[in-house]
């Protein structure tokens, strides 16, 4: 999956980058509903598809209520498991039957409604979507059903080591913070959670006056507001005012903070290392993107090259950086021979040290110059995937043009702003998490400090 | 199983297709440009000038289908080895230059095959196609990276396999059911086979199968066919054929009864799966068969989903069907089930669900959907280049000639709804069955 993971984090970081002067994001019409929805909008003739997004700020996992991790994202599925005239069963044998998808998920600012159809189902997938968002009825036994299969996911998660990594290192990491509530939930949160808290969050945080909608595809404008008149615009804006969306500025580890998680059957170890990065829009965000691209953010990157392509002491390694609004982060993780996890951690360091220290040299800064250019034009290949960058680039208050403004900065970025931008990277204040056979990795791990230790088996991360 | 990508249900994904009413300007056989070089190397060219990218996909006709006990897991050994040097690009070359030249590449093996994926700025078309024909043939395998890349192998069977219930499971149900065919290992290979495979054997492998004659190129995106094709000749056109490799004459005996694999693992949640023996995807009943399982399993309006995860609550989720294979392979029916779920409840539910699709086949609307589900996600492949290129190659090897892509649709529209009960018949009985079941001990 190596390879993949980290084109997509490419695109996650190259989306807030640049563009070729040849691929410039199309500019889309804006259309602003009655019920204060604004809507862009695109038309592409070339296949007979659609696809939109909503995106709806103040309804993801940071929202939740404290300790009910979980509650954001059992809100979003809830709300496909039927309306006042649909029942779940219903809603999915008219999606199924269409071939279309309609997802409705949770992240930390926001909630997401993601839809794609063959143009002729456009109106009944806008018709469902609009109900789901308007008529829920969060049914008690839907909700128990749903509540069942959130508390067995979380144990199939403790079974697989990568993926109990990243719920470890999120709570290790944000701690209190909003941004430590799990999307997974945790067992003391599903045990807690309650249909009516569900329901109070739906009420408050969905709601069209704040959402913002882009349709990418194969339709006209005026058949487009046609549609929405009938379906998305029936979307009522509540009386009372919006809940306020700030989030506190994200934590920044003081000192070392060391975890190792024992999982007895693994045979191998996995580690996550993270330390602040940067909020979106900040002035750094191309220094770091480039920098990054270096040490650990493609194939051929220090990290991978050292771990992977010199030792072959895993598959894969990869580091990336993540922002929001609030603030952002570092991470770079990787895995190996539960004995080899100390080796493995010794070099990553060893490679940290060393990009702070020397930084990077003009031919490899040429290199992720040409490799973040051209690895754009494809990001924004899809329908799906522009109606995602006008959302992301409004949300964040980016503008439309932020690409473009991009590219000049990407292609007159040098050696030393490479280096400026090392500073992002662990130094003596970081976190970090390994989950593996803690018989083993132990010993290798005590040189680093002191590890606070916890069971896979024990409730919660 | 790719290089860098994770295990190769790729494939399953591939395939499923259909084609009518495509709107003017779209996708059209017309517009595809086929040449054959001297030395037998085939060349699909797709010119698509929207975005300045080109999709760059080789394919060779090699799998784990080719290899033998000792052997195992070897095709994608060599998908690893391509890119760690050649006599005139050295170890690591080959990813240096493509990153920066502004490329990415992935690469990804399957049963049946093995591809090259390269995605570049069209600026880089040329160094490319040099750097794709010079490990065509150039290979050093080096004795130290061969040893250094075994342990990555090592690491992602680790990773993939090892670390993962479902894999495990996976595994021990393919290597049950299938006794004969080569289908009988995973991509990956055994453990014992990659920490034991022979340089020299490994080499004798790459040159029986990567030979132009035995490869296929793909390239869509913003290019000029006819420039494109003239760089291809020079790169390519010295690289000699080779004997063609011995055909796969291993055929997998009928199967006589019941089959049952138990795993018993530290786990919180058990994990479950049945397959039956399945048609090569060339078979007329492969088409009947893809029609049926989508209302059988795909989806949360599916039969399965609906008996098992709603109205049971067994399970968690519930996938999988057909997968495109050269010689005939499973039709798998993947459960997560629920953590103390009974299994056998779970085995009987499937069985009647099975039961009555023999009994009273499908209803209209079930066929219907259907073909809207095959429509769509053939266009929703077709929005990309890379899309493109994946269809047009995996069409040519597994069903004998890219053509067949854009007449595809016909061939499941041409399924009648009646056919589906004796077919159902045919496949999903009791003799030809597997049972998978991985039961958690310890732990909670």
């Amino acid at each position: 999956m190596r390879r993949f993971l980290t084109i997509i984090l490419a695109i996650f970081i190259i989306t807030k980058v640049m563009v070729m002067a040849s691929v410039k994001l199309p500019q889309p019409e804006k259309i602003v509903l009655k019920n204060g929805l604004t809507v862009y909008f695109l038309k592409n003739p070339e296949l007979p598809l659609v696809s939109f997004r909503i995106l709806i700020p103040g309804a993801g996992t940071a929202f939740e209520p404290a300790g009910y991790d979980g509650l954001a994202s059992l809100t979003a599925s809830l709300l496909l498991k039927g309306t006042a005239t649909m029942t779940a069963e219903e809603i999915a044998e008219a999606l199924d039957f269409m071939g279309s998808r309609l997802s409705i998920s949770d992240s930390e600012e926001y909630a997401s409604v993601s839809g794609e159809c063959l143009s002729e189902h456009l109106p009944r997938l806008f018709q469902i979507t609009a109900e789901c968002l308007t008529q829920p009825t969060f049914k008690e036994d839907e909700y128990q059903k749903e509540l069942a299969r959130k508390i067995d996911s979380l144990k199939a998660i403790k079974d697989n080591p990568g993926a109990a990594l990243r719920q470890y290192f999120r709570k290790a990491y944000f701690g209190d913070h909003p941004f430590g509530q799990l999307s997974s939930g945790t067992e003391s949160s599903l045990k807690k959670m309650n249909l009516e808290e569900i329901k109070k969050f739906f009420r408050t945080r969905y709601r069209p006056d704040v959402a913002i909608m882009a349709v990418v595809g194969d339709l006209d404008r005026e058949a487009l507001i046609k549609i929405l008149n009938q379906t998305i615009e029936k979307w009522a804006r509540p009386e009372t005012p919006p809940l306020p969306t700030v989030i506190p500025p994200l934590p920044a580890p003081k000192g070392k903070k060391l975890i190792l998680v024992d999982k007895p059957d693994a045979t191998q170890s996995y580690f996550a290392l993270g330390a602040p990065g940067y909020p979106i829009g900040d002035r750094i965000t191309t220094r770091a993107s480039l920098m990054n691209t270096l040490w650990g953010g493609r194939f051929t990157s220090w990290l991978n090259t050292e771990l992977r392509i010199k030792r072959g002491l895993t598959y894969g390694a990869s580091s990336s950086f993540q922002s929001w609004k609030a603030g952002g982060l570092f991470m770079a993780s990787s895995y190996t021979r539960n004995d080899k996890i100390g080796e493995m951690l010794e070099i990553t360091f060893d490679l940290l040290k060393k990009a702070r220290e020397k930084g990077f040299t003009a031919e490899e800064t040429e290199s992720a110059r040409n490799y973040l250019l051209g690895q754009f034009p494809q990001t924004l290949e899809t329908n799906g995937a522009k109606a995602s960058a006008y959302l992301r680039l409004i949300y964040y208050g980016l503008g439309l043009d932020y690409y473009d403004r991009y590219l000049q900065e990407i292609s007159s970025t040098k050696p030393e702003d490479l280096k400026s931008a090392t500073r992002l990277l662990p130094d003596r204040d970081f976190v970090l998490v390994v989950v593996g056979k803690a018989e083993e990795a132990r010993k290798q791990l005590s040189r680093f400090g002191q590890f606070q230790e916890k069971k896979i088996t024990d409730p919660d991360f | 199983m790719p290089r860098k990508t994770g295990l190769s249900l790729f494939l399953i994904f591939v395939f499923v297709l259909a084609i009518t009413n495509m709107s003017e300007g779209a996708f059209k056989k017309e517009d595809i440009k086929v040449f054959k070089l001297d030395n037998g190397l085939k060349v699909i060219l797709y010119e698509d000038h929207k975005i300045p990218q080109i999709s760059y996909y080789t394919f060779f006709k090699v799998g784990s289908r080719n290899e033998r006990p000792g052997l195992t897991g070897v095709s994608h050994f060599i998908e690893h080895m391509m890119f760690n040097g050649t006599q005139k690009f050295g170890p690591g070359e080959f990813d240096r230059l493509m990153e920066f030249y502004g490329g990415s590449n992935n690469a990804y093996t399957s049963d049946d095959l093995t591809a090259y994926t390269n995605w570049f700025p069209p600026h880089a078309l040329e160094k490319i196609i040099e750097l794709e024909a010079d490990r065509m043939q150039g290979l050093i395998f080096d004795p130290q990276v061969f040893e250094s890349e075994r342990g990555v192998v090592a690491s992602e069977r680790r990773m993939g396999v090892e670390n993962n219930n479902e894999a495990i499971l996976q595994e021990n149900v393919r290597a049950t059911a299938i006794m004969a065919h080569p289908y009988h290992w995973d991509v990956i290979g055994w453990m014992s086979d990659i920490l034991n495979w022979r340089r020299d054997e490994v080499i004798q492998y790459y040159r029986t199968y990567y030979a132009p004659n035995n490869a296929v190129l793909v390239v869509v995106g913003d290019f000029d066919s006819q420039k494109t094709l003239e760089l291809i000749k020079k790169y390519y056109s010295s690289i000699p054929s080779q004997t063609p490799p011995p055909p796969v004459t291993t055929e997998e005996p009928p199967q006589m009864g019941r089959k049952e694999v138990v795993i018993k693992k530290e786990a919180q949640t058990p994990s479950f799966m049945v397959v039956y023996h399945a048609p090569k995807c060339q078979d007329p009943d492969f088409f009947v068969l893809s029609i049926l399982e989508k209302p059988l399993l795909q989806g949360q309006s599916s039969r399965l989903y609906r008996r098992l995860v709603r109205e049971e609550q067994l399970a968690v989720s519930v996938f999988g069907g057909l997968e495109e294979k050269i010689d005939p392979y499973l039709f798998s029916i993947y459960v997560k089930p629920r953590a103390g779920a009974d299994l056998e409840k779970i085995e009987r539910i499937i069985d009647e669900e099975l039961n009555k699709i023999i009994e009273q086949g499908i209803t209209e609307q079930e066929y219907q959907k259907a073909l809207n589900i095959i429509r769509s996600s053939f266009y929703f492949r077709l929005q990309t280049n890379s899309g493109k290129a994946n269809l047009l190659g995996a069409t040519e090897l597994l069903f004998g000639g890219y053509e067949n892509l854009f007449t595809m649709i016909d061939r499941y529209a041409s399924v009648k709804k009646e056919e589906i009960p004796a077919v159902a018949k045919k496949y999903f009985h009791e003799l030809n069955k597997t049972v998978g079941k991985l039961i958690p001990q310890g732990g909670k």
